[in-house]
């Protein structure tokens, strides 16, 4: 008897559920939307907030959200197969290039906003690409603990970094060829202006002598403020974004830009997106530049315009990668050298750096 | 089986086609057939086209090979998956023998703190450990206060961590495993051989060990075949220098140029996993992996079963001769009572190591603080409150819910069909068929992962509900058919006959007499692939699309994204889901035991 009650609840339910999924279905394919990618924690709340809940009231356009870290190879897979589900993405500067020819749409500048052609006007030329625009300013910088190093004792360069007998604490880098190498090389005391193209067996030589020290070689964002927060590490490579939200809310970090790194995130729309139009509404709100100011306010990622960094309190704006005080201490990084080619001819090298770094890491 | 003749002229009289097509049992099996081809047999041999696309046909398995981070890595897959296997029989053994031993209260008590981990999702389970061996977690808190540590210690991302956990998360299988052979045992050859003067510790060596060798044999395969693909455990629990090969496969997902060369690692895994299977299957019979051998009791003589059995023994009696009687020879001048002593000190070490962490996890989703750090500062209920008010953790719990049913009822519905298909036919190439769809237990998730990846993105059915649900009846659908053969075969023949005889249709028959007597069986198999479905995480990373989030992958990403509390809340959610699941069902399953 039991057993007929649960079948019938069970059938009950699936009938629900077939009958919810096609109704989703049908709405789905005429429903006013836009699928953007979105980072998540954090940055993710402030973006709902300040961003998509204002402009989905504005122009009744739902902003639906794909939690994805790197969204280059499911963009490839999806124009590939002819199945297209996003409108909006953000990539690497390099994969603007990878994946112009065979996965991106050219972005139409004219249908863009008054408000953001404005912001545009005042960006470089390099960050608007047929194919992609640099909208978030991303900083790598060194960030420690201000309870482990005070005033004279704080570390200015890789070169402390590296030098655990004057900066005795645990260390914490990321998993990845592309910065790491960078900050050994010029630990081991290489020019910033000729560190490219990268000598990466002597990078990998230098990143040998760091590995006894390093806690834990971390893979997503949040992971070194927990690291720095939790007391496991004294002294980290970081994004600066969570990093200076954190000491801007007065917990015991700081961060230095000294031989930093800044790069930019390039939103595109991929081929055959299923909302190119609505990719471009959004692409605009996200473009001007006093809501712009508002988020990076909120949660420090900028958008690479003085417009955006002239609208923010200046007590914020000194934490933002595209502060020019920053950006006079930081690199100039090479996403070129790391899509390139690497020398023998299989694989770029950031793959080929990726595999180094990942036999290097096993021993 | 000279069953299927007598049924014979009662088919002949009530000659109607259709029901003269159903009697044919084969045809049960073609829906679960067909399913598997589609959805499982042709993205794999897609994966595998795809792993030789590149400027010459070997180009990316030279690299694989060529390169000694990915070759390293093979050997540290192996020897973690081996490592682990040998631990897991070590304290399952005498788990097992445990479970057995006792009584009343002590047995079920035993037995339920092996079964319930079982059903709890892995990465929930690895999770727990990431709690209790964390900086602030309460065995550092333990041992800074007991004095053994100056100051918390690093226990986590090591190898220890990662034998730990994933030792902690196979254990119930390996129990499981060796549990179904020594219940099976004659409890009159122990005492005949207590009645003929052998001590304790001969009795073990030279009969109950020989006997139950098959058993911990297969949950030794098991565990070690598992283990080959484990990706979640020592992504979280392990360092830079306990990556496992499943690891490189999502790593390189991240590269847009991987195109092939990510499918040729996937597809190194599948045949080093195939490989050993095969290797393992030739010698011992591929029955280990539905369970020591339960099918072949069912189609093949009874005699067999008698024949290869005393044979066992004696291959066993060489081993235990040659090797461990001069060893034991010292061990019996220990008093008896040493064994036992071990045997239950170890098995309270066994369920410590599986339900403090689960108990730890609780205690915490009840912290007041907005870290985690055990004890917590105070209790409130703030992080159920959390999670009860957060839309997004309830859509996913939602999506989890409506995908496990369904998934649930594709996997029994063709499941069950091709139970009956194996159990009641009697077709050449059995174990084939068995094989196949048994196979996708020990296929690692990464690879299915990857090779459905393709065909859901020009199917249109990545996101989707329905796309999520039949992938992971893919593998629901072994648990349904070992579950359901098992309870068919304790159906009697005789009863079927006798209704067959007085007139009774097929499937009248299979209404009235079958289907009530597998119901428990089929509940269970209901329950198992609805959780199974439930918790899975890996498949999903794959498949997922924009706009559906499942419970575990939330979990997931909050796991690598930001540690808290509401972790701790979904966690112990689901633990009580699984013991109300078992408690609900446990009339049902208690049955077929008693059957047997």
């Amino acid at each position: 008897m039991r057993l007929a009650n649960t079948m019938s609840r069970l059938m009950a339910g699936v009938f629900g559920a077939t009958v919810g999924l096609a109704v989703t279905g049908t709405a789905l394919a005429q429903s006013n939307e836009v699928v953007m990618q979105d980072p998540g924690g954090a940055y993710g709340d402030a973006l709902r907030k300040i961003m998509y809940d204002p402009f989905e009231a504005e122009t009744g356009i739902d902003v639906v959200l794909v939690q994805e870290a790197r969204s280059g190879p499911r963009i490839k897979a999806q124009v590939e197969a002819g199945k297209t589900e996003w409108d909006l993405t953000f990539i690497f500067d390099q994969e603007t290039k990878l994946l112009g020819d065979c996965c991106l749409a050219d972005i139409d500048y004219d249908k863009l906003s008054d408000s953001a052609k404005k912001t545009l006007d005042t960006m470089p030329e390099n960050l608007k690409r047929p194919k992609g625009v640099a909208l978030q300013v991303i900083g790598v910088g060194m960030a420690y603990n201000t309870d482990s190093y005070t005033g004279e004792k704080a570390p200015q360069n890789w070169a402390d970094f590296w030098n655990v007998d004057a900066f005795p604490g645990k260390r914490c880098l990321p998993a990845w060829p592309r910065f790491v190498f960078e900050a050994a090389l010029m630990a081991d005391g290489v020019k910033k202006e000729e560190l490219y193209p990268l000598d990466m067996e002597r990078a990998l030589k230098k990143v040998r002598e760091i590995k006894p020290h390093v806690v834990k070689w971390w893979t997503t964002s949040a992971q070194p403020p927990q690291l720095l927060l939790d007391g496991e590490a004294d002294m980290c490579m970081a994004y600066t974004g969570t990093m200076s939200l954190l000491a801007l809310e007065g917990a015991p970090i700081e961060l230095n830009w000294n031989q930093g790194f800044i790069y930019y995130d390039f939103f595109s729309i991929p081929k055959d997106a299923p909302h190119y139009d609505n990719a471009l509404k959004l692409l605009s709100w996200r473009l001007d530049a006093e809501r712009a100011a508002e988020l990076t306010s909120a949660y420090p990622v900028a958008l690479p315009s003085p417009l955006v960094f002239e609208a923010a309190d200046p007590e914020v704006s000194r934490y933002w990668a595209n502060n020019p005080d920053n950006v006079a201490k930081a690199i100039v990084w090479s996403p070129e050298y790391w899509g390139a080619m690497s020398p023998d001819g299989r694989t770029t090298n950031e793959e080929y750096g990726q595999e180094k770094l990942n036999s290097l890491l096993a021993e | 089986m000279s069953a299927p003749a007598l049924d014979l002229p009662a088919a002949g009289s009530r000659a109607v086609p259709f029901s003269q097509r159903l009697r044919n049992p084969i045809w049960l099996l073609a829906p679960a057939v067909i399913f598997l081809s589609f959805i499982y047999l042709v993205p794999l041999i897609d994966l595998i086209r795809i792993s030789f696309n590149g400027s010459t046909p070997w180009i990316h398995f030279e690299r694989v090979f060529s390169l000694p981070l990915y070759w390293d890595s093979l050997v540290r897959t192996m020897g973690i998956s081996v490592t682990v296997a040998i631990l897991c029989c070590i304290f399952g053994y005498p788990t097992a023998l445990m479970i057995h031993r006792t009584r009343g209260w002590v047995q079920v008590f035993v037995a339920t703190t092996i079964i319930l981990p079982y059903f709890i999702a892995i990465l929930i389970r690895t999770y727990s450990w990431m709690v209790l061996l964390g900086r602030n977690g309460p065995i550092n808190k333990l041992a800074v206060a007991l004095g053994i540590f100056d100051e918390p210690m690093q226990l986590l991302f090591n190898r220890g961590a990662v034998l730990l956990g994933m030792t902690a998360v196979l254990l119930p299988i390996m129990v499981l495993s060796i549990y179904s052979s020594v219940a099976r045992l004659d409890s009159g050859l122990t005492r005949a051989a207590a009645a003929s003067g052998a001590g304790p510790i001969a009795t073990f060596w030279r009969v109950l060990l020989p006997l139950t060798l098959p058993g911990a044999g297969a949950g030794f395969l098991l565990v070690f075949v598992m283990g080959l693909g484990f990706f979640i455990t020592p992504t979280l629990l392990g360092g830079p220098g306990d990556q496992m090969f499943a690891m490189h496969i999502t790593q390189q997902a991240n590269f847009v140029t991987s195109e092939g060369f990510l499918q040729a690692l996937g597809v190194v895994l599948l045949v080093i996993t195939l490989v050993v299977v095969g290797v393992a299957g030739r010698f011992l019979g591929f029955e280990f992996l539905w369970g020591g051998g339960k099918l072949a009791e069912a189609h093949e003589s009874k005699s067999r079963s008698g024949a290869s059995a005393p044979h066992r023994r004696t291959a066993g009696m060489v081993v235990a001769d040659t090797l461990g009687w001069p060893i034991l020879r010292a061990l019996s001048k220990l008093p008896g009572s040493v064994g036992r002593v071990t045997v239950s000190a170890m098995t309270i070490f066994v369920i410590a190591t599986l339900i403090v962490p689960i108990v730890a996890v609780a205690i915490i989703s009840f912290s007041h603080a907005s870290y985690m750090t055990f004890p917590p500062p105070s209790y409130s209920l703030r992080w159920y409150e959390e999670f009860f008010t957060d839309s997004a953790w309830i859509e996913a719990f939602l999506n989890s819910l409506s995908i496990a049913v369904i998934s649930a009822v594709m996997a029994v519905a063709l499941g069950a069909s091709a139970a009956m298909g194996i159990v009641r036919s009697k077709i050449v190439g059995k174990t084939l068929i068995m094989l196949l769809i048994v196979s996708p237990v020990i296929v690692p998730p990464v690879v299915l992962g990857l090779s459905l990846y393709g065909l859901y993105l020009r199917t249109g059915l990545d996101g989707t509900i329905g796309g999520l649900a039949a992938a992971h009846a893919i593998g629901g659908l072994p648990i349904v058919v070992v579950i359901v053969s098992a309870s068919l075969q304790s159906v009697s023949r005789d009863l079927e006959r006798a209704a067959a005889v007085h007139g009774a249709s097929p499937m009248t028959v299979f209404r009235m007499v079958t289907l009530p007597a597998i119901a428990p069986g089929l509940a269970a198999a209901t329950f198992f692939a609805f959780l199974h479905s439930f918790d899975e995480l890996v498949l999903t990373l794959f498949l997922t699309g924009p706009r559906l989030q499942t419970l575990p992958l939330r979990l997931w990403a909050d796991v690598n994204y930001q540690l808290n509390p509401v972790l701790a809340v979904v966690s112990t959610l689901e633990v009580l889901l699984v013991i109300g699941g078992i408690i609900l069902a446990r009339p049902v399953l208690a049955r077929p035991q008693r059957a047997q």
